[in-house]
This record gives structure tokens, sequence and C-alpha cells, in this order.
């Protein structure tokens, strides 16, 4: 009788487990950003600026074939050649305060391996946060890497940034971003 | 031969045991469900800022009666609702898809500090004054140097002139002005300690020329002025006068002209 009420207690309790473990969601796959060049563009009538960093970070995660991808760079990382337009950039998208940029998206895994990605863009910057839909990226393929680029098409305005100016004449209100990233699957 | 009331109290442990054990499961995946709906309430409250939000903060840190796990939901999902702003200014990471800590990204990497944005913001704001005053100190100094063509005495005559008194007012406004617009760039607080790079290097480079030289011009030409108010050619260093003036403009324009000409002619 002894036997019974054990084997049916430990029946249950294998049962109870495999329901917990089946609520524990587990990353049918992960991506890890390798390298990347993310570049904004500032035009103003007398200047054409490109600020690039190569300092970000990403990580994608898929599950239920849903890949939730993650990339942010320090905003002091863009170098524009000038060390005072970097600080002067810095005070301007208040970077002291928000020191991150990062851009979430969400891409079905079936779709990872096309020549092209549409992506819909949740940026955070300067303290806000900005959606872009169908914001296309064109990808290689070679072996397990990854390569990503196209062009983000932000704006000073997207992010409540007061536009600086010179000589009384500020900059021009697109601030393209173009990204090319390298990203391989980890096991 | 078994006894069937000791049967029926055993088959009744199990029962029990098991439906201990369901409970017990059911519980745990409420308490999870209960603690990760505060904790995304938490973690929206305490990006926000001000004592409202930490009396928020303590507010759901205390010990609460167990509510169904619906109601935790519709709380979190009402709080996001109306501060998804300050969410989001604060770079809160969504509830799902990795996090900035799933980067390798620590906090100290990822706050912000308000009083470092306050001393950038002070920072930019001497800075343009700097600029603005650099610009309005061309007028007299391009003023000066056009004026001294009157300065030096005619075919011997070494009384006082207009010319030369104008000179020497337009002279002393521009190296008042330089001198104005110098302190703000002295007194602007210093953000980083990294070496400058592009074109304000050059503008840091040339104070070395010009700095000296807005102070030796004008001890230059007082000694200058002293030698033909006593009716003395120019003579000794004072006759330099002319040379380092030109020396001083000359480079507070390259200075200028450095952190103004177009980025594509990069340095």
């Amino acid at each position: 009788m002894k036997k019974l009420s054990l084997l049916a207690i430990l029946l249950l309790s294998l049962s109870a487990l495999q329901h917990l473990n089946s609520q524990t969601p587990v990353p049918d796959q992960t991506w890890k950003l390798d390298q990347s060049t993310l570049t904004y563009h500032m035009s103003h009538p007398m200047h054409e600026v490109d600020g690039t960093s190569r300092a970000a970070l990403g990580k994608g995660v898929c599950h239920a074939g849903q890949c939730d991808f993650l990339v942010a760079a320090a905003v002091k990382s863009f170098d524009s050649g000038d060390s005072n337009r970097d600080l002067h950039m810095i005070q301007t998208t208040r970077g002291a305060q928000f020191p991150i940029v990062s851009v979430r998206f969400r891409l079905a895994q079936a779709a990872l391996n096309s020549p092209t990605l549409d992506c819909e863009l949740e940026v955070q910057f300067a303290g806000n946060t900005a959606h872009y839909t169908h914001v296309i990226f064109q990808q290689s393929i070679n072996g397990t890497a990854h390569h990503i680029t196209g062009v983000v098409p932000s704006t000073v305005s997207d992010f409540k940034i007061d536009p600086p100016s010179f000589l009384t004449i500020p900059i021009k209100n697109a601030i393209p971003v173009r990204v090319d990233m390298v990203w391989h699957a980890q096991p | 031969m078994k006894n069937p009331g000791r049967l029926w109290a055993g088959w009744a442990r199990v029962l029990i045991c098991g439906v201990c054990l369901a409970v017990l499961c059911g519980a745990n995946g409420r308490i999870a469900a209960q603690t990760s709906g505060q904790q995304a309430i938490v973690q929206q409250a305490s990006g926000q800022q001000g004592i409202e939000l930490a009396a928020k903060e303590d507010a759901l840190a205390l010990p609460d009666a167990p509510l169904p796990a619906e109601s935790v939901l519709d709380r979190s999902e009402a709080l996001s609702s109306s501060s998804s702003f300050q969410a989001s200014a604060l770079n809160q990471p969504p509830s799902s898809g990795p996090s900035l800590g799933d980067l390798g990204l620590t906090p100290a990497e990822t706050e912000g500090s308000a009083a470092r944005q306050a001393l950038m913001d002070r920072r930019t704001h001497m800075l343009k004054i700097h600029q603005r005053l650099g610009l309005i100190t061309v007028i007299p100094v391009a003023a000066a140097c056009i004026s001294s063509v009157g300065a030096p005495p005619e075919k011997g005559n070494y009384s006082d002139t207009t010319s030369r008194d104008l000179h020497i007012a337009l002279g002393a406004t521009a190296v008042a002005m330089y001198a104005a617009t110098a302190s703000y760039a002295i007194r602007a607080p210093r953000v980083s300690h990294e070496p400058a790079r592009g074109g304000v290097k050059w503008h840091k480079y040339l104070i070395y020329i010009h700095a000296p030289g807005m102070v030796l011009t004008p001890i230059l030409g007082a000694m200058a002025y002293n030698q033909i108010a006593s009716g003395q050619k120019v003579h000794g260093i004072a006759s330099a006068h002319g040379a380092v003036a030109a020396a001083t403009a000359a480079s507070y324009g390259a200075a200028i002209i450095a952190v103004s000409w177009p980025i594509h002619l990069k340095f």
C-alpha cells in the first residue's frame, strides 16, 4: 500500500515538474552581434558631418518562431573626428542623462535568412522613443555570418532634440543612421 | 485478506497528497506570476524620478494581500500606460526580448547622470557665449588693424592725432573683448580629459600665438606711443608692435576658421 502511495506521489510530482518546465521559456536560438558600424549623418549648409560608432552591442533571442533583437551603443561612442563637436552632440542629445541609444526589433525566425529584412524598429534615444516601420535592411549570408546593411531614417525631431545651430542656421532635421552589422547565430 | 478500511485510508492519503501537490504547483505558478507582475511594476516605477515615484515604490514594496494575477496585470498595464513616456524615457527594457543587462552593460553604464548633463549644458552655454563674443571681437580687431594706417607719425609730426587715438581706442576695445571671450572658454567646465581632436585641436594650438600676442601688442603699442609722444622715432622692441599685431590678428582669424571650416575638409 505504501509503495502504491509513493508511486502515486512520484507520478504526480513528475507531472507537476513537467508542467512547470513547460512554463519556463527556453530560447530556441540566440544571436550575437559581432561587428557593427553605426554612422549618423548630420547636414548643415557649412558642414557635412559623419559620426561613427563601432562599439554597439547586440543580442537576439528566438523563441516560438519569433526573434527579439536588441542593439545598443553608448552615445559617447560616436566619433565625428572632432572632440568638441562630439561633446556638443552628447550635450544636445542629453547623452549624459540618457547615455545609451538602443534599438529593438522583432522578426519572424523563418525570415532570418531572407535577403531583405523588413523591420519595425523601436529606437530609444535622448530620453525618447521613436518607432520606424518598414525599415528595409539588406542581408548577405556568408557561412554563419549574417551581414546586414541599411539606413534608419531618423530625424532630430523624432527625439525632441533642439537642433544645434551654427551662425544661427540650424542643422537639417534628417539624421539618417547607416547600419552595417555582422551577426552570428549561437547554439 | 486486506482490510477495506485501511485500503480506503491509503487511497485517501494518496488523493490528499496529490491534491496538495496540485495546489502547491498551482500556487507556485500563481505566486510566480504575481511576483513577476510586481517586479514589472517596481521596474517601471523605479525608472521614474521624484519623491512621488519613490513613494510608489515603497507602496509597491509593502506586503500586500494576495491579489489575483489578473488584477496585478491590470495594475501593471494601467501604470505602464499612464507613464509609458517616462518609462521609455529612462531606457526601460520592454517586457520581452533581451535587456541591456543581457548585452553585458552594467547599471553604471546605462544609468545617466542629471548632474553631469547639467554640467554639459553649462559648458555648452559658456562656449556658445565664447563663440558669439569671439565673432563680435573680429570687428574691433579688424578695425584696429585698418586704423593702424593712420597711427604712425607723418613727416615728423609727433603730436597727438585723432587717427592714432582712434587706433588706440579700437585696440583697447579689441583686447578687452578678447579677454572677455577668453574668460568664457577658460571658465567653461571641463567634462572630458581626452586629448582634443579635429579642428578644435588647431583652435587650441593657435592660442599659443594669439594669447601672448594680445598681451604683447598693447604693451608694444604703449611703448611706441610713448616714444612718439616724446618726439622720438619708434625704435627698439616697440618697432615690432605692427608685426606682433598682424601675427596676432592672423592667428586669431585662423583660430576661428579652424572651428568653422567645412568638415568635409577634415583636419
